[in-house]
């Protein structure tokens, strides 16, 4: 138990309490970067001429990945609102 | 190195043997009897503190050893260090063997562990001579093991039960050498052994030969090692002797490495290869140079300060300088080597239905035996892809291109239908048991966090055998429809066929990338897609009947096998989630938080179908 506590103490002192929510928040910006970057791709392409069958297809894309990213925000703003 | 299928399974027998020879030599040698139950207590004490290093580890190991492996040097540099602080090579030579089963590690980086476990394996002669013989540890015996038996009553984690028995297993080696020089000394009474000592080259035949047969017997060079030192300590044996006796302890554990290898897989037979030609390069280099060798120990052992007359510490820096110079004479030759040992033990026939990667070695290591189920259930998928492919009446080389999938749905497997039970009971039927069998002896050592990682790949197998299956079943009618004259029905089904292309080919694509966004893209859209296959609810059925597009017979196959087509699917997703994304990475946590559920699914698949 006393180990328990001197761990507790340590991670405090190194500022490392909350070291996996951290992770969990620069992976998930990371991710909603990558997100963010494809749906201004498929937004910028579908203003070009497309084929039916091409601009279904990224529409579809738009919609996943426009619901990931509302999602993914929901994520973040739960995790710092736990800060 | 290498040892423990045999060593395993010999481990009673051999203390037992011990014990039942201290226990009858009791009231004639008592000495002798003295000696023989320390060799025991030694082994027991092995035995406890490398099962709490698995237990206490938690992964780490296996962590370290896979990450700190990529060249040569840092192979066998990580090689001596794990050895050094386990005290175990053969722990470290059954991860490894797992690894390269694994295809964690390349065969070149597991040479160069076993190198450096060689040396690391040294230290144990550096701990019993320097702390076993110059302080009294039998008296710091008692604490250990009694503060060993007494935290997991307190601590119930898996890491302080490891840490309760490593201090048991430390406690009861200390005991074990306590006991032997105890032995040794009083022996030294009644029967001088110095007085067998032999000069010349003759005597180091021999004294190799008894190093050699006693570590056989004792399945442990580091008991062996215990035992010469504690006898040299004491004087029973000479200096010049014990140099050749550390020589035969090294050239035993080969034999031992061999009969361990007959048990395992070709991985563990090539691994077992390269240590027997490691030892055996080393141990007649010793022998030829032993003179020499002994002039180096002498001059080497003032430059570090050991006396001349401190005969255990010139044995342990003997013991490692062979071994270094061994692995600088052997390690210039490792891509030859490599080159040689991959041309040995192919498999013989095909082994596309028998495990690749199950290897009962790994059965007490928790995270190596979930990542041995992971790759064997990924083999088990290839061998299902091979199947679905051709139940599907597609072509492999299509999927896995660029190829349009309305060229690819063209592209015919066979003219005929392919015997999809056949392909069952050779590729998977068996693999798959093997698996199940594997995981439920693998789970006997596993803690709660890793059994729930392994009740979701016991889950990617079922729906494995079940994707299989509902092709089995889609199969018959996929034949009979897409060869039909009715358009209509060889549209429907062909688009099943397309549909299911389009899947195997992202699970592909998920497999082999790393891109988490294309991997959440590629998993929410199979999940869209797979809703396609609800003919009721979007209506296809009810316009091709109204129609009279198809008859009735037709429209009662395609509602059975569009549900086939929609179980298919569901599996294969369900599979890809569990194997294609890592265990521990935060991928997989957001994957389930920001994925499209089946409701979101739907909702955008009637979305579509209003537009």
């Amino acid at each position: 138990m006393g180990i328990k506590k001197f761990i507790k103490s340590v991670q405090s002192t190194l500022g490392l309490e909350d070291y996996k929510n951290e992770g969990k928040k620069k992976s998930l910006k990371d991710l909603l970067k990558k997100l963010t970057s494809r749906k201004k791709s498929i937004t910028a392409l579908l203003k070009t001429p497309l084929d039916k069958k091409e601009e279904n297809r990224l529409r579809e894309e738009l919609e996943i990945i426009s619901l990931q990213i509302k999602k993914g925000k929901k994520i973040l703003y739960k995790l710092y609102a736990k800060k | 190195m290498l040892i423990h299928g045999v060593y395993k399974s010999l481990f009673t027998p051999i203390v037992i043997l011990l014990l039942s020879g201290s226990l009858f030599l009791l009231g004639i040698y008592p000495d002798i009897s003295t000696i023989l139950g320390g060799v025991a207590l030694f082994l027991i004490g092995m035995e406890y503190m490398e099962g709490g290093f698995k237990a206490f580890s938690g992964g780490l190991l296996e962590r370290v050893l896979e990450k700190f492996t990529n060249n040569t040097l840092k192979a066998i540099g990580t090689g001596f260090f794990t050895t050094a602080l386990v005290q175990s090579s053969s722990l470290i030579s059954i991860i490894i063997i797992s690894f390269l089963s694994a295809e964690l590690i390349s065969l070149t980086s597991a040479v160069g562990v076993v190198f450096g476990s060689n040396i690391g394996t040294t230290t144990t002669a550096w701990l019993v001579s320097v702390f076993g013989l110059k302080i009294k540890i039998s008296v710091y015996a008692m604490p250990m093991i009694i503060t060993g038996i007494f935290i997991p009553m307190f601590l119930k984690e898996s890491n302080w039960r490891g840490i309760a028995s490593i201090l048991i297993g430390l406690g009861i080696i200390f005991l074990g050498i306590g006991y032997m020089k105890e032995g040794f000394e009083t022996l030294k009474e009644g029967i001088n052994l110095a007085q067998y000592a032999m000069a010349g080259y003759a005597g180091i035949f021999v004294y190799v030969l008894v190093g050699a047969a006693a570590t056989v017997v004792i399945q442990s060079s580091s008991a062996t090692m215990a035992i010469i030192i504690t006898a040299l300590a004491t004087g029973q044996i000479d200096y010049a002797n014990a140099l050749a006796l550390t020589i035969g302890a090294n050239l035993g554990t080969t034999v031992t490495a061999i009969l361990a290898a007959l048990k395992s897989n070709e991985n563990g037979k090539r691994l077992a290869v390269a240590h027997f030609i490691f030892n055996i390069t080393t141990g007649v280099v010793a022998i030829v140079f032993i003179y020499q060798l002994a002039e180096l120990v002498d001059y080497l052992a003032t430059i570090v300060g050991i006396g001349a007359k401190d005969y255990t510490l010139k044995l342990a820096l003997f013991h490692t300088i062979f071994n270094v110079i061994g692995v600088l004479l052997v390690s210039p030759f490792i891509t030859i080597l490599v080159k040689f040992l991959n041309t040995l033990f192919i498999p013989k026939g095909s082994n596309k239905g028998k495990p690749k990667y199950l290897d009962d070695a790994v059965l007490p290591l928790p995270s190596t035996a979930l990542s041995a189920i992971m790759m064997e259930t990924k083999h088990l998928y290839e061998n299902a892809f091979d199947i679905i492919t051709r139940g599907l009446n597609l072509k492999k080389k299509n999927i896995l291109s660029s190829m349009d999938l309305d060229d690819a749905v063209k592209d015919l497997y066979s003219s005929s239908s392919i015997d999809i039970d056949d392909f069952y009971n050779y590729w998977i039927k068996g693999l798959y048991g093997e698996i199940i069998d594997f995981s439920t002896k693998a789970q006997a050592n596993m803690p709660p966090e890793y059994i729930e990682e392994l009740y979701k790949l016991k889950l990617a197998n079922r729906d494995i055998v079940e994707a299989i299956k509902g092709t089995k079943h889609l199969q018959k009618n996929l034949l009979k429809y897409t060869s039909s004259r009715n358009e209509y029905i060889k549209e429907q089904y062909n688009d099943i066929r397309k549909g299911l292309a389009e899947l195997l080919r992202s699970i592909n694509t998920i497999a082999t990338t790393d891109e988490e966004d294309v991997i959440m893209l590629l998993l929410s859209k199979a999940k869209i897609h797979a809703e396609r296959y609800d003919i009721i609810t979007n209506g296809t059925l009810d316009r091709l009947i109204r129609k009279g597009l198809i008859t009735n017979q037709m429209a009662t196959s395609l509602m059975n096998d569009s549900d086939y087509a929609h179980s298919i699917s569901k599996n294969l997703i369900a599979m890809a989630e569990t194997l294609f994304i890592d265990i521990g990475s935060d991928l997989k946590k957001l994957h389930e938080d920001m994925g499209i559920s089946d409701e979101e699914a739907k909702s955008i698949v009637h979305k579509k179908d209003r537009l």
